[in-house]
């Protein structure tokens, strides 16, 4: 049972911040289905740096995580910057954009691995190996029965994204950059006629959602996957789309779909160790977010509503 | 000089193809009620908007307050007060009214000194105290989505009002609302003028101009063509001014020859969404030669009479016949080849593909006979040539012809063509909602004119409308609604405008 809550918080709470800047880029109005490239992306540059670094100061790559996670955040950024332009200043249809974009960071991704392990460790491999971070235990509050869990082996990201999000709300509901940014997904041509800039607007928000994704994906590279290869583009970032859809682009509603799927896998994992099956039946178990995601759509699609002017181009000119 | 608080001299501006506006020289007194008065097209909102900052001036000076400006966005324009209330809303839905009106001038406050945070209360009492200044009644935690169009105008209104303009310009502000909201805009403007704010009045309804307005400038084809003194100028006047020839405010007819019955209803009932009945078993006949309008305050169930007849909605009850046929359960193709014709009440959404060019849309309703299309290929020729036909026959006017995207053109024209296309259909019925909405004075004469020819060439026609004064104008025969029943079917000259305004209240019953 807590095996359950504490690798279902460490994996519900990365997908979590992905989720909102999913939510950013999307109240903005710009469709964004690369979150899934941003992370992986954003992961790459992070995990490279703690590789290099570390080799070049002697530390351990273990002990890199926070710088990781800090180059991680501006690869991530970096990286959006290409559906930034292609969806605002060159108005290309963001769907496409989104899925030229996870293609080509999976593929540019595993050639940079192997380029840069062959050129600096000089062996061809297509992995940046990582280990994974330290984590904490709070004495007092883990010996609450079941809620114990909560505060048993926590990373220290989990902690990080929640400041993050809270930061993220705050700034999305009480700033008047929050204001303008929901109101251009919603009617892009009030916030023009009110002597805002809507591309600039845009542009920051999908710009966040690169951040916050690359967050996320060292997240994952330094918890359950351990290292950096192209095992972390196992279609995350789509998962955090679809807890941003059901969660209707919200972020507490958001924050329960997350919880869900991070507790319906790792007890999917849980229930296949527990019965004992061959390494190949743990895979099906793996799909149980996915299988729920598909449920879940069922009972959702209905109530959902999404951002008026969502993926729709929006140009000055046009009345 | 400082006779003036808004000065335009000499204004020219050119869009590809047109002059919109041609050495035009306005001036604006402070605290009156100004009106521009032209058809659509004739240049009014191109006018208003290099004063908004929309567009610059290719020649010519604005002075606001005796010194020369060049207003180049729209937020200049706020800073010398301008403001313009746009006449197709530009508001966030799901934001309430004060997160609409403060978007991009957000009062900011602090949260323990660090934090900055939008001011929601305070701009809430802020706007309260403004609507009741003005008279505009509004609740400012109220969300857009929950209001009415004359509501959402109000907030357009105290839009302009927070940013503290002292220059408002008005554009097409009645276009949209019933009789009574236009009579609180109107009051809403006097009070406005009244308390020193200067007004600027784009519109081409000259009742409104007569009631409101102390000056009128009318434009027409970009050309200033006089500026006029409301009070002592006649309505009459003004119309003939505006579309360059005189006009008749009543269509000439010759009396009614009715022959053989076309339509018959028989106890229709029609039921909406939820159930409800909307029509109560109506029964009427339409003869040849005859124009049936049926009056009423809008919403009593008329659209979906005509919605009926034409099969867009299912009737629950009753019978449609057409030339003696059943048609109650016919499709809607089934329908349109026995004979029915029909201008819808929403042009752009159900008349036309606004994309779409201007050949093809008038070929619309006939694509799959021939010699439009043979065995389910499309003849384009023919399309362009039926186009070009249609155009010269019916006055159809456009940027480029047949190739006209039907989304530029204005909305009489766009009307016209729909009028075109559904004649050429030769359907012994023609169903017309709403024909005149939206459209100027020299179209409406056009179209009642077009009704009259077609009712004396032998069609049965059905006409729904909200304007009396059209239906006093063409009909023959009247039949009131209230509340989804027929009060009163009579011929129209035995009818005053007054008996026909009672039975439309559901005052009056037999």
């Amino acid at each position: 049972m807590d095996t359950i809550i504490i690798d279902g918080l460490s994996f519900a709470l990365p997908l979590f911040i992905m989720a909102i800047g999913g939510i950013y880029s999307e109240k903005s109005g710009i469709t964004n289905l690369a979150l899934e490239g941003f992370q992986g992306f954003g992961a790459f540059i992070g995990a490279m740096s703690a590789v290099l670094i570390a080799n070049a100061s002697g530390a351990a790559v273990e002990n890199m995580f926070y710088v990781a996670l800090i180059f991680a955040m501006i690869g991530g950024m970096g990286f959006s910057v290409i559906h930034a332009v292609l969806s605002i200043k060159f108005k290309a249809n963001q769907v496409i954009s989104g899925v030229v974009i996870n293609i080509l960071a999976l593929a540019l991704t595993t050639f940079l691995t192997t380029q840069i392990n062959a050129l600096v460790f000089g062996a061809a491999s297509d992995k940046f190996r990582l280990g994974v971070s330290e984590r904490f235990t709070i004495d007092g509050l883990a010996n609450i029965p079941v809620i114990g869990a909560v505060f048993t082996d926590v990373y220290p990201f989990e902690v990080i994204i929640i400041v993050i999000a809270i930061f993220a709300w705050y700034v999305l509901y009480k700033t008047k950059f929050g204001l303008r940014l929901r109101a251009s997904g919603e009617n892009p041509q009030s916030v023009d006629a009110a002597g805002v800039n809507v591309y600039k607007i845009r542009f920051s928000a999908v710009l966040i959602s690169g951040m916050l994704s690359g967050l996320a994906g060292m997240c994952f590279a330094y918890s359950i996957s351990a290292q950096f290869s192209s095992g972390i583009y196992m279609g995350y970032g789509f998962l955090a789309i679809a807890a941003l859809i059901f969660g209707n682009w919200r972020i507490l509603p958001t924050l329960a779909a997350c919880l869900l799927f991070g507790f319906a896998k790792s007890g999917g994992m849980y229930i296949a160790q527990a019965m004992a099956l061959p390494s190949s039946f743990t895979d099906l178990f793996m799909i149980l977010p996915y299988v729920l995601t598909l449920l879940l759509l069922i009972f959702f699609s209905k109530t959902n509503r999404a951002p008026r002017a969502l993926g729709e181009i929006y140009d000055k000119g046009k009345r | 000089m400082s006779e003036y608080i808004v000065e335009m001299k000499h204004i020219t501006k050119r869009f590809p193809g047109i002059v919109a506006n041609d050495d035009v020289s306005i001036g604006i007194k402070k605290g009156e009620i100004f009106a521009l008065l032209g058809e659509n097209g004739a240049g009014k909102s191109t006018l208003m908007s290099m004063l908004s900052g929309m567009y610059e001036p290719d020649e010519g000076e604005i002075y606001i307050r005796g010194e020369k400006v060049q207003i180049s966005s729209p937020n200049h324009a706020a800073n010398l007060n301008i403001g313009m209330v746009h006449q197709h809303f530009k508001l966030v839905e799901d934001y309430t009214i004060t997160e609409n009106i403060i978007l991009g001038i957000e009062p900011i406050k602090k949260f323990a000194g660090l934090f900055p945070y939008v001011g929601i209360r305070g701009a809430n009492r802020k706007i309260e105290e403004l609507s009741k200044k003005f008279g505009l009644e509004v609740d400012p935690t109220k969300k857009i989505a929950d209001l009415t169009v004359s509501m959402q105008q109000r907030v357009e209104i105290l839009k302009v009002l927070y940013r503290e303009a002292e220059i408002l310009i008005f554009d097409e502000p009645t276009a949209v609302l019933t009789p009574q909201e236009i009579d609180f805009l109107l009051a809403i403007i006097e009070g406005l003028r009244n308390s020193g704010k200067t007004i600027i009045l784009i519109t081409h309804k000259l009742e409104e101009i007569k009631r409101v307005a102390d000056r009128c400038a009318v434009l027409n084809k970009g050309k200033l063509i006089d500026v006029l003194d409301v009070e002592t100028t006649s309505v009459n006047l003004m119309a003939q001014l505006m579309v360059g020839r005189e006009v008749n405010f009543e269509s000439e007819k010759t009396p009614a020859q009715f022959k053989e019955e076309v339509l018959k209803v028989e106890q229709l009932t029609v039921k909406n969404e939820d159930g409800f009945e909307v029509v109560k078993d109506v029964s009427f006949t339409i003869h040849s030669g005859e124009i049936f309008a049926i009056a009423g305050v809008a919403d009593n169930g008329q659209v979906e009479i005509a919605d009926a007849i034409a099969g867009l909605i299912k009737a629950s009850g009753g019978k449609i016949f057409l030339n003696g046929q059943d048609i109650t359960n016919d499709s809607i193709r089934n329908r349109t080849e026995s004979g029915i014709s029909y201008i819808p009440e929403d042009r752009q959404k159900f008349g036309l593909f606004l994309d779409f060019d201007l050949s093809t849309n008038l070929g619309s309703k006939q694509y799959y006979k021939k010699p439009f299309s043979n065995k389910g290929i499309l003849n384009k020729q023919e399309f362009d040539q039926f186009g070009t036909q249609l155009i010269e026959k019916y006055d159809i006017r456009s940027g480029q012809g047949i190739k006209t995207q039907v989304r530029s053109m204005s909305g009489g024209n766009q009307q016209k063509a729909i009028i075109a296309r559904e004649i050429e259909l030769q359907s012994p019925l023609m169903i017309f909602v709403q024909p005149t909405r939206g459209v100027d004075i020299g179209a409406i004469e056009n179209i009642h004119r077009m009704m009259i020819e077609q009712r004396d060439q032998g069609k049965a026609i059905l006409l729904v409308s909200l304007e009396l004064d059209e239906i006093m104008n063409v009909a023959d025969t009247i039949g009131v609604i209230y509340n989804g029943q027929l009060q009163k079917v009579a011929s129209s000259d035995s009818l005053t405008t007054n008996e026909v305004g009672e039975y439309m209240m559901g005052a009056k019953h037999e």
